[in-house]
């Protein structure tokens, strides 16, 4: 069923990038468990980068998905299928962990190329759908010591930039939020320099501010340093982490540069426990100012709520978002929009307020974690300016939204970091083991 | 690690602090200054409201009208594919008949060529071209062609048609990623002929303006630059025009971020004189604050001394608060400059003469002249309160068209001193 509401020009890549998931978990689970050390506030203490053999750590996941969103455009309604995140992850340490290696790879750039049905969703040229990442999603060296208490790290490569919360593919939903763009940088050449001392971390990063273009596209490595950010992370106790970040992102959309830049904040608290009935939480306010200079062309805000509870053996998962999206010319394909836009103007801003619950049961056969899921979004689109070159109500047919999509998450291996942070900036907290709520999607 | 209550909250605060620093307040387009004084009469308008109207070109009796982006209604939704034709003799423009440009969502530029035999369309986003149309029947075009190369499959931002030394040429400006400018004979118009093309403008070139042989390009942050394609005697050609000059036009706003070199038209004064073609207009189109197209909007109109074509320099400027220029239409009979501005509608400014020479008191700070503090503001249209979103502007002798993206094609009176 599935394969039949694939794009029949993308079976073949389809094809492809499920064999090398099944490779890789093939792979993930006859590969000897290497002592991976949890990541427990002593393994990341000032004291504790300890006497440890070389440690290889490797997982591989994927996500399939049945998703029907009513009304999608038109007062249509689409429903599609998809393998998504087909990945894999690997961490690997050396020198008494000192030395460290991070490399995760994506292969959405062959199963997704048209987009995951998001209502909301935006960014790198699509619209109310996801876009794909690239398939060098991360790849990474660092390096990590730590003198009289203060641990210290410095990572380089390509990876997530230091800004705004975790990932939504390590998160409980399936459907990414409005905000991602709002509330993530990835995909970037960084350099990223990290500081922990006690409950406290700050991370500093230089980056390429442009986007990716495609999911083989590498960054423009001329334009390394034209951004950066800094982010602040306490942790209180030991599974409540408040973070605060800023950044400049120097002409993300057009690659070439003289586009808007951003000027971007993120606040979060963020609770996160493997045990109890309350395992995560998620309390997140972002805002990206758009700037010609230094005149504020525009001001996008998100506000965003979730979290998950186990009722055994289900676990539950909510969320809520208030976000505001740009909106730009759509081209032919009305999920699609102009990567390089003359001009520089939008042509609208829609507010929307979701609302997503979701339910799965993990399992485990053998080595693999499986965990079947259900998940069902309510979302009310409006206009925020007027007039407007984009009127959601008479784009869509509809004032509201749905989307109900079923799926199946499956991991096999452990899960190796914590997608987004790197060396010393790892908090001390444990994320919770592979096939939990919220982690190993 | 046992926190005391106080250090607790300090710890809770100090990140969350962030938030509270956050301004709640939503976008809203930056406040218009109203035009206080004369009106540009109206005459009539004709409705389009299934899409979002473009620009306008006028020959005769007819007007030719493109459109943009998408528009919807009940779900329903149109895209800028269609050129829409008028009747223009009476009253209020009367929509006669349209032209459906395929695999396109957006036209830009629409042309007569100076012969009127041809009709010349941008398409923009996807599938860039230029689509020729034979105009014997000025009521019923006939393709010949569509223009469409690797060259331009980016999109066609904007076309300009010009002759040079008798041969007639588009000067298609292209849309980034690579963007540039390409030349294009149209000799044979069911075969054009590429001639030129470079890369260009910081980030892109937006548009030209070809006149004696010289041709003006908007390069965005790298102001205006003047080429030689036979008229200014650096041995330049359309096929390999030679870089004379260039100025970087000021910015509406000290704080924006360059000079956002939009449109340019080189006036000739009918009135002749020592001014006559000393005066270049260089428009600015800079995001508006606050809000989005069809709504808000920035830029001013720059005036550079093109007297010394390989120093030119900005003397002047016309600014409105609240609102930016998009194109432009010349009444070089007398002296007025026609700017589409907008969400401010229409603004008629008198260039005739020495725009270089003001008071003290005409000047801004930074030296240039301000037209507006010289009383140069002839007239505004379509100020009369209900929202209108103008792009182009089209003069045809005695009346002013005007290309309403929000209602429609006006007709205004055009105005005098």
């Amino acid at each position: 069923m599935i394969a039949t509401l694939l794009a029949p020009r993308r079976v073949g890549a389809a094809t492809a990038a499920t064999a090398v998931t099944a490779v890789s978990l093939a792979v993930a689970m006859a590969l000897p468990r290497a002592v991976a050390r949890a990541q427990s506030p002593e393994s990341h203490s000032s004291d504790s980068v300890g006497s440890h053999s070389p440690a290889i750590t490797l997982r591989a996941q994927a996500l399939g998905l049945v998703t029907r969103v009513d009304p999608a455009l038109g007062g249509r309604a689409y429903t599609e299928g998809y393998l998504l995140q087909p990945m894999i992850m690997a961490h690997g340490r050396a020198l008494r962990g000192h030395l460290g290696a991070v490399l995760t790879l994506d292969f959405e750039g062959l199963t997704l190329e048209r987009g995951q049905l998001t209502p909301g969703a935006y960014g790198e040229g699509y619209v109310d759908r996801r876009h794909p990442h690239t398939y060098l999603h991360e790849a990474l060296g660092v390096a990590e010591g730590a003198f009289r208490g203060t641990g210290v790290s410095l990572a380089g490569g390509k990876g997530f930039v230091p800004f705004g919360t975790d990932d939504p593919m390590m998160r409980p939903f399936a459907a990414y939020p409005v905000n991602h763009h709002l509330a993530q940088i990835l995909e970037r050449y960084a350099l990223i320099g990290a500081v922990r001392r006690g409950p406290f971390s700050v991370e500093a990063a230089l980056f390429n501010g442009d986007e990716p273009r495609s999911p083989g596209a590498p960054p423009d490595v001329e334009r390394f340093g034209d951004s950066w950010a800094v982010r602040v992370t306490a942790t209180v106790p030991r599974s409540l982490e408040l973070v605060g970040s800023y950044a400049f992102v120097t002409s993300p959309e057009l690659v070439t540069g003289g586009g808007l830049d951003q000027r971007k904040w993120s606040a979060a608290a963020r609770f996160d426990h493997p045990t109890g009935l309350v395992r995560y939480a998620l309390v997140e306010w972002a805002h990206t100012d758009a700037f010609f200079g230094d005149v504020r062309t525009n001001r996008f805000t998100s506000f965003l709520a979730e979290g998950s509870a186990v009722a055994r053996p289900v676990t539950l998962s909510a969320r809520f978002e208030d976000t505001t999206r740009p909106e730009e010319e759509r081209l032919l394909d009305p999920f699609r929009t102009s990567r390089s836009p003359t001009d520089l103007g939008i042509i609208g801003i829609t507010r929307w307020r979701t609302g997503t619950v979701a339910a799965s049961i993990e399992r485990s056969l053998g080595s693999i974690d499986v965990a079947p899921f259900v998940e069902a979004t309510y979302a009310r689109p409006t206009d925020e300016l007027r007039p407007s070159a984009f009127v959601p109500r008479e784009f869509y047919g509809a004032s509201s939204v749905w989307a109900l999509s079923a799926g199946v998450r499956l991991g096999a291996g452990r899960m190796p970091h914590r997608m987004g942070r790197y060396g010393a900036a790892l908090p001390n907290v444990a994320p919770t083991m592979t096939g939990g709520p919220h982690v190993g999607h | 690690m046992r926190l005391t209550i106080s250090r607790t909250l300090r710890l809770v605060a100090l990140p969350l602090a962030v938030a509270g620093l956050a301004a709640c307040g939503s976008d809203s387009p930056t406040g218009l200054r109203v035009f206080t004084g004369p009106a540009l009469s109206v005459l009539g308008r004709g409705d389009m409201t299934a899409r979002h109207m473009a620009e306008v070109w006028t020959r005769g009796n007819v007007a030719y009208t493109t459109t943009w982006g998408q528009r919807s209604s009940n779900g329903v939704t149109a895209v800028g594919n269609a050129v829409h034709l008028w009747r223009i003799d009476g009253t209020a423009p009367v929509l006669v008949d349209s032209l459906i440009v395929e695999n396109a969502t957006t036209l830009g530029d629409v042309q007569v060529s100076d012969d009127g035999r041809l009709l010349v369309v941008a398409t923009e986003r996807q599938n860039g071209s230029i689509v020729i149309y034979d105009l014997t029947n000025p009521l019923k075009p006939v393709r010949r062609a569509r223009y469409q190369t690797a060259n331009t499959s980016n999109g066609v931002h904007t076309a300009r048609l010009a002759r040079v030394n008798g041969t007639l040429y588009a000067f298609l400006s292209i849309d980034p990623p690579d963007a540039r400018l390409v030349i294009v004979d149209l000799t044979d118009p069911a075969n054009p002929r590429e001639v030129f093309v470079r890369a260009m403008g910081n980030p892109f070139v937006h548009d030209v303006f070809v006149r004696d042989g010289l041709l003006f390009t908007a390069l965005w942050h790298d102001g205006m630059t003047i080429w030689d394609l036979g008229g200014g005697g650096k041995g330049g050609s359309p096929s390999n025009p030679v870089q004379i000059g260039n100025v970087r036009t000021a910015a509406w706003s000290p704080s924006a971020a360059g000079s956002a070199a939009h449109n340019i038209w080189w006036l000739h004064d009918a009135a002749g004189g020592p001014y006559a073609t000393r005066f270049a207009f260089v428009g600015e189109e800079a995001p508006g604050t606050g809000g989005s197209a069809l709504n808000s909007s920035n830029g001013d109109i720059h005036v550079v001394d093109v007297g010394d074509v390989s120093a030119p320099r900005e003397v002047a400027f016309y600014h409105v608060d609240g609102a930016g220029t998009h194109n432009f239409s010349v009444d070089e009979q007398r002296g007025i400059l026609y700017a589409a501005y907008y969400n401010a509608g229409v603004r008629a400014i008198d260039v005739r003469g020495n725009l270089a020479s003001c008071t003290a008191e005409q000047k801004a700070p930074d030296g240039r002249c301000d037209l507006r503090r010289m009383g140069r503001e002839l007239a505004a249209g379509l100020q009369n309160g209900s929202p209108v979103y103008v792009w182009g502007v089209h003069f045809d002798g005695s009346f002013v068209y005007a290309s309403d993206m929000l209602n429609g094609l006006w007709k205004l009176v055009a105005t005098n001193r």
